[in-house]
C-alpha cells in the first residue's frame, strides 16, 4: 500500500481524496510539508508561528481541493493559498505588534542565534549564514527566492503564486539576490572581525 | 540595458540566448570585473542551492489530519452541481407554468369579440375557420421560439466573457 501511494502522482492523490479516500490527503501533507513549511517560515519568523501558518494553509487546501483544476501544478496552487495565508498572518501579527516595541522580536532573533550558537559547528557553516541572511530580507524577497531555488517554479509560476507579472518577478529576484549577497558579505565581514 | 551582474545572473540561470550565452563567457574569461563578479554570484547560486528545507514538528502531519477530519470531505465542483438537479427544476416551472396557463385558459369566458387582430390585406385563401385559431398559435409558437433564441443569445454572450 505504502509503496503504491508512493507512486501516485499529486494529482492522482487528490482525486482518490475527491472521491472518498480522505486518509490519503496525509500522503500530500507529507511530501510537501517541508517546503510548505520554509514558505511560512519565511513570513513567521519563528518555527511555532510557521507551523501554524503551514497548518493552516493545508486546512484550506484541504477544504477548496474541490475547485482545484486538474490541468494545473498543484504546488503552484498551494504555494498561493501559503502565501496568502502567510499574509494575512502577516497582517494581523502587524496589527498586534503596533503596540509594542521591538524587544520582544530581538528576544526572538536572539534565541534563533543562540540555537545555532550552541552548536560549535553549525555556527562556522555557511547554512547558519545564509539562514541569517535570508532572515533579515523581507517575505516578499525570501519567498520569491525559496520558490525559484527550492520550489522548482519557473518565473510564469512565481508570478501566478504571488500574483505579479514574470517581469516583475525577474526584476524582484534580481534585486533580492542582491541584497542577499550584500547581506552575506556583511554577514561574512563581521565573523572575520570575530575571528581576528 | 543590461548591468553586468543581470548578465551574469542570465548565465548562472542560463535564462539567456546560446550567442548571448558565450559572449558572456569570453567577458568572464577575459575581463577581470566579469571574472570578479561572477565568481561571488556563483557562490551565492551555490550556498542558496545547497540550503535544506526547514522541517517541522514530527506531529505535523498528524496535526493537520486531525484538524482535516473535522472538515467536510471535499468533492469535485462538477459533481457537486448535479446536472439531473437543474434539470428536475426546469422542468417542475415549465410543467408549474404549463398547468396555470391550461389552468387560465380553462376557467376563462374567454372571447375576442371586443379585440381586432391588424389588418392585414393578404389575398391567401384560408378557410375562415382557421384564421383565428391558427394565427394566434403560430403568433404563440414565434414569441416562444424568439424567446428561446434571445435565451441561447444572453447564454453565449455570458459564456464568451
Amino acid at each position: 500500500m505504502g509503496n503504491m501511494q508512493l507512486k501516485q502522482t499529486d494529482l492522482e492523490l487528490i482525486e482518490s481524496v475527491l472521491n472518498g479516500q480522505t486518509a490519503l490527503y496525509a500522503e500530500l501533507v507529507k511530501r510537501h510539508q517541508r517546503f510548505v513549511f520554509t514558505l511560512a517560515l519565511r513570513f513567521a519568523k519563528n518555527r511555532e508561528d510557521a507551523e501554524e501558518i503551514a497548518q493552516d494553509c493545508f486546512v484550506k487546501a484541504y477544504r477548496a481541493l474541490g475547485t482545484f483544476k486538474q490541468g494545473s501544478k498543484f504546488t503552484t496552487w498551494l504555494y498561493t493559498i501559503t502565501y496568502t495565508t502567510a499574509m494575512t498572518f502577516l497582517r494581523k501579527k502587524r496589527l498586534q505588534t503596533d503596540s509594542l516595541d521591538n524587544e520582544e522580536n530581538t528576544i526572538q532573533l536572539e534565541n534563533q542565534i543562540s540555537d545555532y550558537n550552541a552548536d560549535g559547528i553549525e555556527k562556522t557553516s555557511a547554512h547558519v549564514f545564509l539562514y541569517q541572511a535570508i532572515e533579515q530580507l523581507s517575505p516578499d524577497d525570501a519567498t520569491i527566492i525559496t520558490l525559484f531555488y527550492k520550489g522548482e517554479q519557473s518565473l510564469e509560476e512565481i508570478a501566478q503564486t504571488l500574483n505579479m507579472e514574470a517581469n516583475t518577478i525577474k526584476v524582484k529576484l534580481h534585486r533580492a539576490r542582491t541584497r542577499l549577497k550584500e547581506k552575506l558579505q556583511h554577514l561574512l565581514k563581521d565573523e572575520v572581525k570575530e575571528l581576528i | 540595458m543590461k548591468t553586468i551582474e543581470e548578465e551574469i545572473w542570465a548565465y548562472i540561470d542560463d535564462a539567456c540566448e546560446p550567442a548571448e550565452r558565450l559572449e558572456i563567457e569570453a567577458k568572464i574569461a577575459s575581463d577581470p570585473e566579469y571574472h570578479r563578479l561572477h565568481s561571488e554570484l556563483m557562490q551565492v547560486h551555490l550556498m542558496i542551492s545547497a540550503e535544506e528545507l526547514d522541517e517541522p514538528s514530527m506531529s505535523f502531519t498528524r496535526n493537520v489530519m486531525e484538524q482535516v477530519r473535522l472538515e467536510v470531505p471535499p468533492v469535485a465542483l462538477k459533481t457537486k452541481v448535479d446536472n439531473r438537479i437543474i434539470y428536475s427544476i426546469a422542468a417542475f416551472f415549465a410543467l408549474s407554468i404549463l398547468a396555470i396557463l391550461v389552468y387560465a385558459l380553462a376557467n376563462s369566458n374567454y372571447s375576442m369579440s371586443g379585440f381586432k387582430l391588424p389588418e392585414m390585406r393578404l389575398d391567401l385563401a384560408m378557410s375562415p375557420e382557421a384564421t383565428s385559431f391558427s394565427v394566434k398559435a403560430f403568433l404563440f409558437l414565434d414569441l416562444a421560439l424568439a424567446l428561446v433564441y434571445f435565451d441561447r443569445f444572453l447564454r453565449k454572450k455570458l459564456s464568451t466573457k
